[in-house]
């Protein structure tokens, strides 16, 4: 699928990189530009924290507003049990909407625009959910709710847990390539001034799908934390 | 093979074009509601805002399906010899 798309959106920045530094080539292409959303992250993150004040600056105070921002919308679905997941969800909002935006730097392809990157991070959600299912329930406890209401939904319930991260990957990829590709069209057909609008609507569409699989974490984390029902 | 990739562009645009239907009347209902929500109870908006971008987002995923089954006929398709 890497080939085929984005036949007029210009030389691309991993592949002349690859050609200046052939020891790269056993890596694949979005894994390097994930660790340049990576180094972009460290670098802010640490541009933050270096000289944390009292009446916050600069970095420090954009990151202190977006985490703020974030932990309260988490706490107020999750309430007071919400601290031991409020990094993870935190720090997947951040991620997301950084490779989200990461797409309209030229020469740049998004990470979350191949299908492997959110596969990875929606597993991760999803053991996530699992794993704090059984430790707020305990195992039995947690595993019984499978049965409810009644032994015969147990298939059902099984596809339902499947289809969270199926839907949670696709639906990321596919917002973003989606965008992407309508660009690189876009751009094959007319090569200035009229992408740009879309590109701008894949501002937007980059922010909305980091919320919403945040929040949508965040529903069901809540599905396995509140009370039993 | 010609017909092999006749069919498959044709196939591509009917999902798309078909699947955007149904999501595309849930969302405008959703909207719909959402703002008549808010103009009753302006207080109430952050609550209504949040769950309608989360309907919305289950809605739209319907739509992403028909995107990527679209995406797979047109980039990589197994028929395609």
């Amino acid at each position: 699928m890497s080939e085929g798309h984005g036949g007029g959106h210009g030389p691309e920045l991993v592949p002349l990189l690859k050609t200046a530094l052939p020891f790269l080539n056993a890596i694949p292409d979005t894994v390097i530009y994930t660790w340049f959303v990576m180094a972009f992250i460290i670098g802010v993150a640490m541009a933050a924290s270096k000289k944390m004040e009292m009446v916050p600056r600069g970095w420090q105070n954009i990151m202190e507003m977006a985490v703020d921002g974030l932990s309260k919308l988490v706490e107020g679905t999750l309430g007071p049990k919400s601290k031991k997941v409020i990094p993870l969800v935190i720090t997947f909002f951040i991620f997301i909407l950084c490779s989200n935006y990461s797409g309209i730097i030229p020469t740049f392809k998004p990470p979350t625009g191949d299908l492997n990157t959110p596969v990875a991070l929606a597993l991760v959600v999803f053991f996530t959910i699992h794993i704090v299912g059984m430790s707020e329930r305990g195992i039995f406890g947690y595993w019984k709710h499978f049965l409810e209401p009644f032994p015969f939904m147990l298939p059902l319930n099984i596809i339902e847990e499947a289809a969270k991260p199926v839907s949670l990957s696709l639906r990321l990829f596919g917002n973003v390539m989606g965008e992407h590709v309508v660009v690189a069209v876009l751009f094959m057909l007319v090569p200035y001034f009229v992408p740009v609008p879309m590109q701008m609507f894949g501002l937007f569409t980059g922010t909305i799908q980091a919320f919403v699989f945040t929040i949508l974490t965040v529903a069901y984390l809540s599905n396995v934390m509140g009370e039993h029902h | 093979m010609e017909l092999v990739n006749a069919a498959s562009v044709l196939a591509a645009g009917l999902a798309i074009g078909l699947g955007a239907i149904g999501p595309g009347i849930g969302q405008g209902t959703t909207a719909g509601k959402a703002l008549e929500g808010i103009a009753r109870q302006p207080e109430n908006s952050g609550d209504i805002k949040t769950t309608m971008i989360l309907g919305m987002a289950i809605m739209e995923s319907l739509a992403i399906y028909a995107l990527v089954i679209a995406l797979i006929l047109l980039y990589a398709n197994p028929y395609k010899g």
